[in-house]
């Protein structure tokens, strides 16, 4: 596996699971009446707002990251 | 087979008449008796688009509450002089009613602006003559949920406890029969189905959402976190 396959991979499996724990937090904001007792109490509404807000940016950075880094290195490389 | 041609104009005739006879008797049941039509909401006052009743996020703690008007009662406690009890109609009839356009900004991401008719909150508790020590409003709902605010902040801003929105009176949804109208405030201070108006001394009561990590402020100029 080379060094783009990796950063390629390790992009893609954080932005699966970011995703995933955005989806989860997400419901325990709106729908905090079921998560709640689901979590057995670990994931309160305030929890899951203050993790759902914080993972706002690196969302998107990593979203960012998942487009475009591969075809920009493939570009550099090119150009080099 | 002249038999057959003969019936038939009888047949179409006989089904006019009884067509006819259906619809005056229907017409004649409905036309003259009063039917309660469904309230319609205003979306418009002076100049201010307004959201529907519609438009809110139910986001209540244990849902949405059936409140029986005949047996409500709303309570002034605490640091009162007269701690006092009145009906619905009693708050209706005993006060003067006032309206304001403003607009509710939920944590979750979501605000409304609706027409709110209602009595001063203020205007409640002056009759009760609150005590000289009473810093704190703690509102108690129907359904367990408790929210609270400054004395000072209740009394300066002419907050309302409104019966109605959009001049159609709330529907138990949406907090019947009284919905706190906390302007400059998050969400979670909007109490609904209030039952209870207690005065406390106590400043760092915190109600069921503020002791679960939200600002006790509440402040909508501030982060809905901290302090």
């Amino acid at each position: 596996m080379t060094k783009q396959q990796l950063i390629g991979r390790t992009v893609h499996w954080l932005l699966t699971a970011l995703v995933i724990v955005y989806l989860i937090t997400g419901f325990g904001i709106t729908e905090f009446r079921i998560v709640e007792p689901l979590t057995f109490g670990l994931l309160t509404k305030s929890l899951a707002q203050r993790i759902h807000i914080s993972l706002e940016i690196p969302f998107i950075v990593l979203l960012v990251l998942h487009i475009w880094l591969l075809p920009l290195v493939r570009r550099f490389k090119l150009k080099h | 087979m002249r038999k057959a041609i003969t019936r038939r104009p009888v047949l179409f005739i006989a089904l006019a008449v009884m067509l006819v006879a259906i619809v005056a008797f229907g017409i004649g049941n409905t036309c003259c008796q009063p039917e309660g039509l469904a309230p319609v909401e205003v979306r418009e006052y002076e100049g201010v688009d307004l959201s529907s009743i519609n438009d809110f996020r139910e986001n209540s703690i244990k849902g949405p509450q059936e409140v029986d008007v005949e047996t409500y009662t709303l309570e002034i406690t605490g640091l009162v002089t007269n701690p006092t009890e009145y009906t619905y109609d009693e708050v209706l009839n005993r006060y003067q009613h006032y309206e304001k356009v403003v607009t509710l900004d939920c944590v979750e991401g979501w605000s409304v602006t609706i027409l709110w008719e209602g009595v001063l909150v203020g205007e409640l508790m002056a009759e009760a003559e609150p005590l000289a020590n009473a810093e704190v409003v703690i509102f108690h709902a129907y359904d367990g949920y408790t929210t609270s605010l400054p004395v000072k902040y209740v009394m300066d801003n002419d907050i309302l406890m409104a019966y109605k929105m959009n001049d159609v009176v709330l529907p138990p949804k949406r907090g019947f029969p009284f919905q706190l109208v906390a302007e400059s405030k998050w969400g979670y201070k909007w109490i609904k189905w209030i039952t209870e108006i207690e005065l406390s001394d106590d400043a760092s009561y915190r109600g069921y959402w503020e002791s679960r990590g939200y600002s006790n402020s509440a402040d909508l100029d501030e982060s809905f976190f901290g302090d």
